[in-house]
C-alpha cells in the first residue's frame, strides 16, 4: 500500500474502479473493515450504473435519413439498419436476460461447424481471463464485451446439440438459475468468483452437461 | 464475433463487428451528446469512417476502442461543424427523451439524470469505463490525460452518485 493515507488510496482506486483493485489495494481492503464496506456500497453502486448507461435503445426511433454520400457507406448503413432487429433490443436487467439478448445478436454463432483451432480458444479464454478445458469441441469463440468487461463466448458440439457456453468471470450468481426465451433454454450456475451461462435450442441443458461445463472452468 | 476469433477483417466480417458493436456506440454517443438525433449522426459518421478505414484495424480484439475514439472525434467534429448548443439537461428531460422517460424503473431514471448532470470531465471517463470496457490506461490516453487524472475524474463521478442511494460522500482525494 502505498502513500501516507492508504485509506485515501484505498479509497481513491475504488472509487475509480471498484472492480478491478490493484493488489496492494485489495489486500488492504480485505484488512480494514470502513474500506470493505466502501467497496461493498461501491460495488452495489456500479451495478445501477451499468444499468443506467445501457439505455433502452429500444425506445429509440430511427429517424428518416437523406441518402449517405457514399455508396459503400449506404451498403454498410443499410446493412446494419436490416439487421436493425439485432440491436434494437430490450434492455434487460436480469443477467439471464441479458445473455439471451447477447447470444440473439450472434446468432450466426449458431451456425458453426467446424472445430477452432486450440490456439484461437486459448486467445478467447486469456483475453477473457479464464480458464476451461472443454470436454466438447469447440466451433465459435470471441472474448465479447459485457457488462463492462470481457467474457468468453464458445459454442460447443455436445451429443445433445449446440450450446452455447459463456465464462462470466466478472458476475457472481448465488445459485443455478433456468431460464427460458425466444426458443432458447438456458441455465446460470455459479462457478467460483464468476459465473456460467449454458443455452442451447435443443431442450433444456442437461444437468450431467453443466455439471461438466462447470467443472472444468477456473478463473 | 467469429472474425475476430480467426484475426480478419474482410467486408463482411467487419460489417458484423460493426453490428455487434453499434448498440454500446450508440449509447456512447447518446451519453456524450446527450441528444438522441445528434447521437444518430455521430453514430453514422463513426461508421462510414470506420468502414473507409478499416484496413488500419489489425486486431478486431481492439474494435471497440478505436470505434469509440472515432466517434468521440466524430462527436467533436459536428460541434465544431455545427456550432452545436451546449445540452441542458432540464431540456433534455422536458423533451421526455426515451432514455429517460420510458423505462418505468424510477431509481434507474434518476439514476440516467445524475449521470447526465456530471460535469462532461467526469461522465466521460465513466462512460468509456463503463459501456466501453477501457482501463484506466486507455482512458488516460484517449483524453490525453495522466492515469493519475483519470483515477481522480472516476473516483468523483462515482462519489457524486452516492448520494443517490443515501450514502454519504466519501472525502476527496487528489
Amino acid at each position: 500500500m502505498s502513500g501516507a493515507n492508504p485509506h485515501g488510496h484505498a479509497r481513491l482506486h475504488i472509487g475509480a474502479d471498484p472492480r478491478a483493485l490493484p493488489a496492494d489495494v485489495a489486500a488492504h481492503v480485505e484488512g480494514c473493515a470502513d474500506c470493505r464496506r466502501f467497496r461493498d456500497e461501491m460495488l452495489m453502486l456500479d451495478g445501477k450504473v451499468h444499468a443506467a448507461l445501457e439505455l433502452p435503445l429500444s425506445e429509440f426511433r430511427p429517424r428518416a435519413r437523406p441518402a449517405p454520400r457514399l455508396a459503400l457507406a449506404a451498403s454498410v448503413v443499410l446493412a446494419l439498419v436490416v439487421a436493425g432487429g439485432f440491436w434494437l433490443f430490450r434492455p434487460a436487467t436480469a443477467l439471464a436476460g441479458e445473455v439471451v439478448a447477447h447470444v440473439e445478436h450472434e446468432a450466426d454463432s449458431w451456425n458453426m461447424h467446424q472445430p477452432l483451432p486450440p490456439a484461437e480458444v486459448a486467445d478467447v479464454l486469456r483475453t477473457a481471463a479464464a480458464e476451461f478445458d472443454s470436454p466438447y469441441p469447440v466451433v465459435y469463440g470471441y472474448p465479447c464485451p459485457f457488462r463492462g468487461h470481457r467474457v468468453a463466448h464458445l459454442v460447443v458440439q455436445t451429443p445433445h446439440g449446440t450450446m452455447t457456453v459463456m465464462l462470466i468471470r466478472h458476475e457472481q450468481v448465488r445459485r443455478r438459475t433456468e431460464f427460458s426465451r425466444d426458443g432458447m433454454q438456458g441455465v446460470l450456475l455459479p462457478a467460483g468468483a464468476g459465473s456460467v451461462a449454458l443455452l442451447t435450442r435443443d431442450g433444456p441443458v442437461p444437468d450431467a452437461v453443466a455439471e461438466e461445463v462447470v467443472s472444468r472452468v477456473h478463473w | 464475433m467469429n472474425a475476430a476469433s480467426r484475426g480478419t477483417t474482410g467486408p463482411g466480417t467487419f460489417t458484423r463487428l460493426l453490428e455487434m458493436l453499434r448498440p454500446d456506440l450508440m449509447r456512447f454517443a447518446w451519453w456524450l451528446a446527450r441528444d438522441r438525433s445528434v447521437a444518430e449522426d455521430v453514430v453514422q459518421e463513426t461508421l462510414i469512417r470506420a468502414w473507409k478505414s478499416r484496413e488500419e484495424l489489425k486486431d478486431p480484439a481492439a474494435a471497440r476502442p478505436w470505434l469509440f475514439t472515432i466517434a468521440r472525434r466524430e462527436h467533436a467534429r459536428l460541434f465544431e461543424r455545427k456550432r452545436l448548443p451546449t445540452v441542458d439537461v432540464e431540456e433534455v428531460e422536458a423533451l421526455g427523451d426515451p432514455a429517460l422517460a420510458t423505462d418505468g424503473d424510477a431509481g434507474l431514471i434518476d439514476l440516467r439524470r445524475a449521470i447526465l448532470k456530471l460535469p462532461d470531465e467526469y461522465r466521460e471517463p465513466l462512460v468509456l469505463q463503463v459501456l466501453g470496457g477501457l482501463s484506466t490506461a486507455e482512458i488516460a490516453a484517449q483524453l490525453k490525460l495522466t492515469q493519475a487524472a483519470v483515477l481522480t475524474r472516476l473516483f468523483r463521478a462515482r462519489n457524486r452518485l452516492r448520494t443517490l442511494y443515501g450514502l454519504e460522500p466519501a472525502e476527496d482525494v487528489e
